[in-house]
């Protein structure tokens, strides 16, 4: 009675455990099947207007066949969906269509999953491939927030003058002391005025500090941000040139981008199925920023003009920051024009400036950063337009005389998405033709295959029995490696990441022939099968942790430093040295017992 | 028998030492190639439909690109340009369009890496290699004994040095994944270390009368045949990937069929070797044993 109660209380966690450990094969089998039904790259198109109407299926196919496109789907509805011939031309024909429906529909890229209905409802897909193996433009920008901190303590002191002769303070001086910082200096009886003039920028400016001092007769308080409002002040930069980025990928029209933050101060976007950088490079390194200014004959600040050059205040009326949205137009003549509608902040600036100002000139300003011949990076000035305040002005108004229409649009588009306070520049650009990201894959799976049937036909032809064990672990290893890899977010398969898997695969066996060394050596010594199971099984266990710890630790370092490439590959070995010990040991661990169960009942 | 054993392992561990030193002397006089990712520049891969010979293809190249290249061959019709990063010329990646069109060039793959991120990229790289070699270490001095973790450590080393020395003296490009390539070997090479250092550890206890030579040769000749499986099998699946996977993986392929090769020839000859010459005894792991039964006989 009771050795029956025992029997049956080691034998539930035992057969606890086996359920276990198929419910985690099959789950993870699950989530590796999409991976057989690759996603399709279509165009989806989404009318915006009911009139004019957008063009009907026929009229599309005919558009896309005109332009050298060749259709081979499509499927009408809202949105339509277009496929096409080859797939990675989705690119490129999105960009033809917007110029031609441009106002009429909007027109992304989109992946399109294949996978059967219900493996869909589960919210499962394919493993993300990434652009070596897919094919696309990759940059990674340099965020200059040094730069953009030195900009901004050029407005503090332009605040700063502005305060004091506002608040007609006497006997003080605002002074640029370094790039990085300012000072005021007060005359003995201007200490009062100083004080004023600080606790008013301070309250303005959060996480600004000072020090003062005093030299000979002469009170000096330095403004400047120190280390955390350096770090809070790098970091709002990032997380504004992120959003900026993303918003204008966006207005691309393209959805499967991804825009990330890499080390410190760098972004890396990826744009999968571009083909051509030249256009999206235009719009996402760009800087430019507008600006209004009155204008000022004397003292004020110099800006090259169409004409000689023009004298501006250099406080701006408001910024590209005040700005709602824009849209490129023409005006009645024709000519390219971008049509502003202001925030209601800038709206009231705007009308606080114009009443006061009617009958008087107003400049828009345009600045980009642009880097020179030795790689340094300066801002560049230039004044569009200069024209005269006909009536008080609101929230709604136009800048003429842009020259083009590329510029009109591309300037509406920045406005739009937003402008970006600090200098990017472009440290890395890579472009991937399709096809070597399909003989990437090919070469990499095919790598793959041979790398597998030789280590499973060696493990059976060296094991025999034990080696089909190893055989069925070495597969149930792939499976939920390709299963974790498909599960977890953010985890995308590249051409390093498929060696990692053909290294997986070598090492994984490792695992199997530790303990069937272990379990070769108990036989030898005449243990039984069983017996000799177990205690292969046991000893092995504290080799293969250390083992495959190590392993760990390099692997895990290897994610923290590596970008793209590197992190592909320290995915795919941290994560296959996690499945391979669950599979080298607990699985393998569970198929023996089963293979061998019936040994010592015959034994016996 | 056993002390035939005994002297292939000190001239294994000897040859070991002279072969570092060599290294450490071939690298730092020739130098490595680095590849773009470090160095920065302009890299265009591409197709061409026509066969047409290196000097050829240089020939007609040097009329189009302006400023210094180097071209070099990536397998049947597949070339690859490099361009300095300090590179003069406004547009260095479009001289593809003026060539003649009866070459038939396609472009596969087009990069530009800005001087600045490279440099960051080596200090990053170098930084990576210490805190893995680092992080290892510690972890194998808490677990097992300093010799040992010594031992391995400078096994990794010499790992790495020979892998070096293999790109130095060929003039193979030495890229990221390289070094990718280069910390998995730390993670192999410490795998069959320690794999071996378990036995010699288990040997050691259970076998307190005999010598450690004779118990690290006993150690090393019941491993061997998990030493050699592995290898095999591992090297297999790199053969295939050096074979099959295309010119990307060819420097990767390569650094790592050569740490793995060498990674098995130091775990037997430096890392089980070395400690018995810093002084490994039978004391050294006996403590362990009875800090392990202490705590056994404390549990209830």
């Amino acid at each position: 009675m009771n050795r029956r109660a025992n029997a049956a209380s080691t034998a539930w966690p035992a057969r606890l455990k086996r359920l276990l450990v198929v419910a985690v094969i099959l789950v993870l089998g699950l989530c590796a099947m999409p991976n057989l039904y690759q996603n399709t790259t279509q165009l989806s198109i989404r009318t915006l207007t009911s009139e004019p109407a957008a063009p009907g299926p026929d009229q599309l196919v005919q558009l896309l066949q005109s332009r050298g496109f060749t259709v081979a789907d499509i499927e009408s509805g809202e949105p339509t969906l277009v496929t096409l011939t080859p797939q990675t031309a989705s690119a490129a024909a999105q960009e033809v269509l917007a110029e031609a429906l441009r106002g009429q529909a909007s027109v992304k890229v989109v992946e399109q999953a294949t996978a059967p209905y219900w493996l869909q409802r589960l919210g499962l897909s394919p493993i993300k491939l990434g652009l070596d193996l897919n094919g696309g433009v990759l940059f990674v920008l340099k965020v200059d927030t040094e730069k953009a901190l030195e900009k901004r303590m050029e407005n503090i002191a332009l605040e700063a003058k502005a305060l004091r002769i506002r608040d007609k303070l006497k006997g003080v001086r605002v002074e640029r002391s370094s790039a990085s910082g300012l000072e005021l200096v007060a005359l003995p009886q201007g200490e009062a005025a100083l004080h004023q003039l600080q606790s008013a920028l301070l309250d303005q400016f959060q996480h600004l500090s000072v020090s003062t001092h005093q030299q000979g007769s002469l009170l000096r308080a330095s403004l400047s941000y120190d280390e955390t409002g350096k770090a809070a002040f790098e970091k709002q930069t990032m997380t504004q040139a992120l959003t900026t980025l993303r918003s204008r990928i966006e207005e691309l029209g393209i959805t499967e981008a991804v825009t990330q933050r890499q080390g410190a101060n760098y972004i890396r976007i990826e744009l999968p199925g571009v083909q051509d950088p030249a256009a999206a490079k235009r719009i996402i390194g760009a800087t430019a920023q507008l600006s209004f200014h009155a204008l000022q004959e004397f003292g004020g600040k110099r800006v090259k003009a169409e004409h000689g050059m023009v004298g501006l205040d250099p406080r701006a009326i408001f910024t590209g920051a005040d700005i709602d949205s824009a849209q490129a137009g023409r005006d009645e003549y024709g000519k390219p024009l971008v049509q502003l509608f202001l925030s209601s902040q800038g709206g009231d600036k705007m009308l606080r400036f114009s009443r006061t100002h009617v009958g008087q000139p107003m400049a828009t300003m345009y600045s980009e950063y642009i880097a020179d011949s030795q790689g340094e990076i300066r801002e560049s000035s230039q004044v569009i337009s200069v024209a005269t305040i006909q009536q008080v002005l609101g929230q709604r108004f136009s800048i003429t005389n842009l020259g083009s229409w590329q510029k009109a649009q591309d300037l509406a588009l920045l406005l739009r998405a937003g402008s970006l306070d600090a200098p990017l520049t472009i440290v890395t650009e890579r472009t991937i033709g399709p096809s070597l990201g399909e003989q990437n894959i090919s070469s990499g799976f095919a790598a793959l295959a041979l790398g597998l049937s030789l280590t499973l036909g060696f493990m059976l032809l060296w094991y025999r029995k034990l080696g089909v064990i190893a055989c069925v672990a070495l597969v149930a290893n792939l499976l939920c490696l390709v299963g974790l890899m498909s599960l977890l977010p953010g985890v995308v398969l590249t051409l390093p990441g498929i060696a990692g898997l053909v290294l997986t695969i070598g090492m994984a066996v490792d695992t199997n022939v530790i303990i069937f060394e272990r379990i070769k050596e108990e036989r030898r010594q005449g243990s039984s099968m069983r017996a000799a199971l177990q205690r292969g099984y046991q000893q092995a266990q504290s080799s293969i942790i250390d083992a495959n710890l190590t392993t760990m630790i390099t692997a895990l370092v290897l994610m923290s430093i590596g970008y793209g490439p590197v992190k592909g590959f320290a995915i795919t070995l941290a994560l296959g040295i996690m499945t391979s010990m669950f599979c080298g040991v607990v699985v393998s661990g569970q198929l023996s017992q089963w293979f061998y169960r019936t040994k010592p009942v015959t034994g016996a | 028998m056993r002390d035939l054993w005994q002297t292939l392992r000190t001239s294994g561990l000897a040859l070991s030492l002279i072969a570092m030193i060599l290294s450490c002397v071939l690298i730092s006089q020739r130098g490595l190639e680095l590849g773009q990712d470090f160095t920065g520049g302009y890299v265009t891969e591409f197709q061409l439909a026509q066969d047409i010979s290196g000097d050829e293809l240089q020939h007609q190249l040097a009329r189009h690109v302006s400023g210094e290249f180097r071209l070099s061959a990536q397998g049947a019709l597949h070339w690859q340009v490099f361009q300095p990063p300090h590179n003069d010329s406004p547009t260095p990646l479009n001289w593809h369009t003026q060539l003649p069109d009866n070459l038939g060039v396609e472009i596969l793959d087009s990069r530009f890496v800005g001087a600045q991120i490279g440099a960051e990229l080596i200090e990053q790289g170098g930084l990576a290699l210490l805190v893995s070699v680092l992080a290892v270490g510690l972890y194998l001095i808490v677990r097992f004994e300093w010799r040992l973790a010594v031992s391995a450590s400078l096994a990794l080393l010499h790992d790495v040095l020979i892998t070096l020395v293999f790109f130095a003296a060929t003039g193979m490009e030495f890229d990221l994944t390289v070094l990718a390539a280069l910390l998995a070997i730390i993670g192999y090479s410490l795998n069959d270390s320690i794999v071996i250092g378990d036995k010699v550890r288990e040997l050691v206890r259970a076998r307190p009368d005999s010598t450690v030579s004779n118990t690290i040769n006993v150690a090393l000749g019941s491993t061997l045949g998990r030493t050699a499986i592995t290898s095999l099998t591992t090297l297999t699946t790199i053969a295939a990937l050096w074979w099959l996977g295309g010119a990307s993986l060819q420097g990767f392929a390569s650094a790592l069929f050569i740490g793995v090769a060498v990674g098995t020839w130091s775990s037997v000859f430096v890392s089980a070797t070395l400690p018995q010459w810093l002084g490994l005894s039978h004391r050294n792991y006996q403590r362990t044993l009875s800090e392990q039964e202490k705590q056994q006989l404390a549990e209830p």
